[in-house]
């Protein structure tokens, strides 16, 4: 598995993996999330697992299950840790280690290291058996409601270690916290090469125009992704440049909102010919894949954002990309590098224009981000540094380690 | 190293401290207790960074880009932290730095919420890359493909197992090639002028120009 990467990933970060696989041996690693498709994380994990297994490592993905109020809950959770005004009672969280209670009885949860990715699964280690267990906060939590966050945290101190994506989602806590962004993987449905045929068969499935300039934006239909923004910024390009926009999403079970934010979105767009909005089923990552190569400026104009994979996706298919200088996708764009940081629709639509009139600085900003993206966001040195904690770990965490 | 030069790399995973600053005085309170790691890795694994910013190190880089204290950052840019012996000794220095502008400009102003900086510290991973080379030619070859961590880790990182003064591969160039001159050609690279891939061209051109002398001079000899 990992000899597929020769020649795409740092040679450097193929060496060290095959050094762990050699290392942890039959070692067991278990991951547990929320949700099997739709979103970043299980993503990331449709692709981990069998790098694991190809590297001799025991490793296995396991999805903990939930009703209704559960996924309710944890919305609520979820946005009040991003900073909005939620109010959680006492029944909702023991609702929520209830469920975590029922799945704990129901899987194996034994294992050398186990990665909990998340608030949804985060109880669990109330029931933890044995092992290195670490959890994994895949969320923007610099600006969290208190309450809610404090509460959580009791269950995460509980952990041997913290992962956060970047440096400022991390709060003060009992445990070591390790900073590691999330990455794509270059090989995936969503980000392999594509052949011309298969990129204008996905044009015409959607009746998208290939001799015009097209703005796009990847992300399930959600608030913080601000769709109805990146309208907003469409419509003041095109006083002055001829485009159109595609807005491109999956659903997420995980997510009850979903269907009301596409609506909003698609009132808004109105009766807009230029307005593409896409709702595409889940795993649809060629489809995703084509719309990126055929996209002349990608935006990701989130007002929160966990990271925002849809960033380096974009820039790995050299395209300039403009995001939101909020969450993960600041350590992805250089500003004026690879891309650029906006902060308003008006921002958008002004760096949109410049892109758009000048296309050879698009041309090698799209460059640069490609190399950006190789050194940094894809999946062999994501999986290298899950590996590198779980060897500091049960090396009492010195700071330098010689393998 | 009996003739071989064997290349290492390393791989740095970031830990967070907790701790953060938005404004000059915190960044004092919090340098004067910090771990000597997060300094380490706040100034010297600064050149780890695949890209040039403006500054030379992520205090200075900090009070430039998000203080917008030119005068202070220039200051902090200029403290080379291979200059000091020990962690402890640039701690003060940089606090004495900072002390100073304190002084002169004790009112600075805040970083926008989520610029502030955050102390992190690193625990640092490090291996054979698998490559040994026997002579300067062999070398050559090589220090076109390895990682740029193996750069680091032999001409950056070894800088402080040499109290400043030279790296891995000069020690190798004098004492197992007798190549003085490329030793302290190679010595003479400001490391905080280039970014590690320019770097590795004025080390493979200092070579390639070391291989043209040698066949020169072996050329006048025959």
């Amino acid at each position: 598995m990992i000899d597929a990467y020769k020649g795409v990933s740092p040679k450097g970060d193929l060496v060290l993996l095959r050094k762990f696989g050699k290392l942890f041996g039959k070692k067991t690693f278990l991951h547990i999330n929320s949700t099997r498709e739709g979103g970043g994380v299980a993503e990331i994990l449709h692709r981990m697992i069998p790098i694991l297994q190809g590297l001799g490592i025991d490793a296995r993905w396991e999805v903990i299950k939930g009703d209704g109020d559960f996924f309710s809950i944890t919305k609520e959770i979820h946005n009040a840790l991003q900073g909005n005004e939620e109010f959680i009672t006492q029944e909702m969280w023991a609702h929520h280690l209830e469920v975590n209670k029922s799945n704990a009885e129901k899987l194996d949860l034994e294992a050398d290291a186990v990665l909990i990715h998340d608030p949804q699964p985060a109880p669990l280690i109330n029931f933890a058996k044995k092992g290195t267990w670490i959890w994994r906060c895949h969320i923007d939590v610099s600006n969290p409601r208190h309450d809610v966050w404090n509460y959580l945290k009791e269950y995460c101190n509980r952990y041997h270690a913290a992962v956060f994506s970047v440096a400022r989602f991390s709060q003060s806590m009992r445990v070591n916290e390790f900073i590691i962004p999330p990455s794509i993987d270059p090989l995936s449905e969503k980000n392999r090469e594509l052949s011309q045929e298969e990129v204008s068969e996905t044009a015409k499935k959607f009746n998208i125009p290939f001799d015009r300039s097209m703005l796009l934006q990847v992300s399930r239909f959600d608030r913080f992704k601000d769709p109805i923004g990146v309208i907003k910024a469409y419509r003041m390009v095109k006083k002055y440049n001829d485009c159109i926009l595609v807005l491109a999403g999956s659903p997420a079970t995980d997510d009850p909102e979903g269907e009301a934010v596409l609506a909003d979105v698609r009132e808004y767009a109105a009766d807009d010919p230029d307005i593409f909005v896409l709702l595409l089923p889940a795993f649809s990552d060629k489809e995703i894949n084509a719309l990126q190569r055929m996209a002349t400026i990608v935006l990701q104009k989130s007002i929160k954002e966990g990271f925002g994979l849809t960033v380096s996706e974009a820039m790995w298919k050299e395209k300039p990309v403009l995001g939101s200088a909020v969450g993960g996708i600041p350590s992805q764009i250089m500003h004026g590098v690879t891309g650029f940081l906006v902060h308003s629709p008006e921002g958008a639509a002004f760096r949109v224009r410049q892109l758009l009139n000048n296309p050879d600085m698009a041309k090698r900003m799209g460059e640069l981000g490609k190399e950006h993206v190789k050194t940094n966001f894809l999946i062999t040195r994501q999986v290298r540094d899950y590996l590198s904690i779980w060897y500091a770990l049960e090396h009492k965490n010195r700071s330098v380690l010689e393998l | 190293m009996s003739g071989v030069f064997e290349f290492k790399q390393c791989v740095t995973i970031i830990k967070a401290t907790g701790k953060k600053a938005k404004n000059l005085s915190e960044l004092r309170t919090a340098l004067a207790v910090v771990s000597e790691g997060s300094i380490f890795h706040h100034t010297y694994q600064y050149l780890l960074k695949g890209h040039i910013l403006e500054y030379t190190n992520d205090f200075s880089q900090w009070a430039g880009a998000s203080l917008e204290e030119s005068a202070l950052a220039e200051q902090l840019s200029n403290i080379d932290p291979y200059d000091f012996g020990n962690i402890e000794t640039l701690r003060k220095e940089l606090l004495q730095v900072i002390d100073d502008y304190l002084k002169r400009f004790p009112e600075t102003r805040d970083a926008m919420p989520g610029d502030e900086f955050f102390f992190n510290e690193t625990i640092t991973l490090v291996f054979q890359a698998g490559v040994r080379v026997r002579n300067l030619a062999e070398f050559l070859m090589a220090i076109k493909y390895i990682d740029a961590s193996s750069l680091y880790y032999h001409f950056l990182d070894a800088r402080r197992r040499f109290e400043g003064k030279s790296n891995d591969f000069s020690q190798w160039f004098d004492e197992e090639l007798g190549k003085k001159d490329l030793a302290e050609k190679l010595r003479f690279i400001d490391p905080f002028m280039h970014n590690l891939e320019g770097i590795r061209t004025r080390i493979a051109t200092a070579g390639e120009e070391a291989v043209r002398q040698d066949m020169e001079s072996a050329g006048a000899t025959t």
